[in-house]
């Protein structure tokens, strides 16, 4: 009898840990492991199986928890980075410029997220960059923007506004992607570049 | 050998709560994100025009700002449900998601592809038998609650009213016997 208990108990705490590694590692609690990251170009990321059937129970999960609805790599793909170009996390008591050139889609944009992969809470109306955007600089082959918690001293410049996001990410969206890149993205993709200008405490 | 038992079953156990688990997360994410909607007065079986992305109107994860999204929750164990949607000439897209978050259809309202209209039905069910199933309906297959969604390229606000506009001309139904 005591060893029926014993084992009883053991089982329960393998399903327990077996099901809390699973919610670790699908991002549920916590942030969970880096998967879902197979091209990876310059610190962004992407996965070509994101919304297909194919994608592996640890993307789907991931998936589902920051990107539900996302679509197949054939009509969007989605690049990620959370670090500028000297690996330091994204924060919003820094300011960075992004900058970059054609993008291999019939459209693409660039959108802040915080932490929680929500929009951050602020009213400024600054929530992304994107082709419409670079058009209207003039600079559709070399455009770029500021990414900063406010505009003053610069009123005259695109921008996309990190206020209240915390620690946050850059999300590139290239809709209608070419066959070129969805080949040989490292050999396709140039993406835009993340960098630091000022940070409150460390310049 | 008491304590190898033990071990053996506590692997078994943890491999079987590991997939158990991870397999039911996007289904179960997929139904909490129907049930706020349905909280926020998304009914069944009709497209509804989701208000400019903002700060507080989100409601997904990772939402795009430049993108006008309109959303129609359906379920096939119901009988096979029509969804049309009008072309414009700006970029965008009829995409349907399945219970388990997979995308599983996805038609371009952009002029570049012949869209019309698509039929899910549940496996089993003959759309093509349906009256109400219209000539060169193409026709798709999936088990229960499904989302469809459109997006619209929107980046300001006039081209986001634009696309708001477009919502009345699409159908979201029940396919008649």
């Amino acid at each position: 009898m005591r060893v029926f208990i014993l084992l009883l108990i053991v089982g329960f705490l393998g399903l327990f840990a077996g099901g809390a590694s699973a919610l670790w590692m699908g991002g549920i609690a916590g942030s969970g492991p880096r998967l879902g990251e197979a091209v990876r170009i310059d610190g962004w990321t992407s996965d070509w199986s994101i919304g297909s059937e194919a994608a592996n129970p640890y993307i789907r999960a991931r998936i589902a928890r920051f990107g539900l609805l996302a679509l197949r790599k054939e009509e969007a793909v989605y690049f990620t980075t959370a670090r500028d170009t000297n690996g330091r996390r994204l924060r919003d008591d820094c300011i960075y410029s992004v900058s970059g050139g054609t993008m291999p889609a019939a459209w693409w944009s660039i959108t802040l997220y915080d932490r929680d992969s929500r929009l951050p809470m602020n009213s400024d109306g600054a929530l992304s960059f994107d082709a419409s955007d670079a058009e209207q600089m003039g600079a559709p082959d070399q455009w770029g923007f500021r990414v900063s918690a406010d505009q003053s001293g610069h009123p005259d410049e695109l921008w996309v506004s990190s206020r209240n996001a915390g620690q946050f990410d850059l999300t590139l969206r290239l809709y209608l992607p070419t066959q070129e890149l969805l080949d040989d993205p490292e050999g396709t993709l140039q993406p835009p570049i993340v960098k630091e200008l000022y940070c409150d405490g460390r310049s | 050998m008491r304590w190898i038992g033990a071990a053996a079953i506590f692997l078994l156990m943890a491999v079987i709560g590991h997939l158990a688990i991870l397999n039911a997360i996007p289904s179960r994410i997929m139904s909490a994100a129907q049930a706020r909607m349905a909280d926020r007065g998304v009914g069944m079986y009709q497209w509804v025009a989701a208000t400019r992305m903002t700060p507080e109107t989100q409601t997904i994860v990772r939402p795009s700002p430049d993108l006008a999204y309109a959303i129609c929750r359906f379920d096939v164990s119901d009988g096979p449900v029509l969804l049309t949607a009008p072309s414009a000439e700006t970029y965008g897209s009829l995409s349907i998601f399945d219970s388990k978050t997979n995308n599983v259809f996805i038609a371009r309202l952009d002029g570049a592809e012949t869209f019309a209209s698509v039929v899910v039905s549940g496996p089993g069910a003959s759309a093509e038998s349906f009256k109400g199933v219209p000539d060169g309906a193409q026709t798709i297959t999936m088990t229960g609650k499904g989302l469809a969604l459109i997006r619209r390229l929107a980046p300001d606000q006039a081209t986001h009213d634009v696309a708001a506009g477009l919502v009345d001309e699409a159908r979201c139904e029940q396919v008649v016997d």
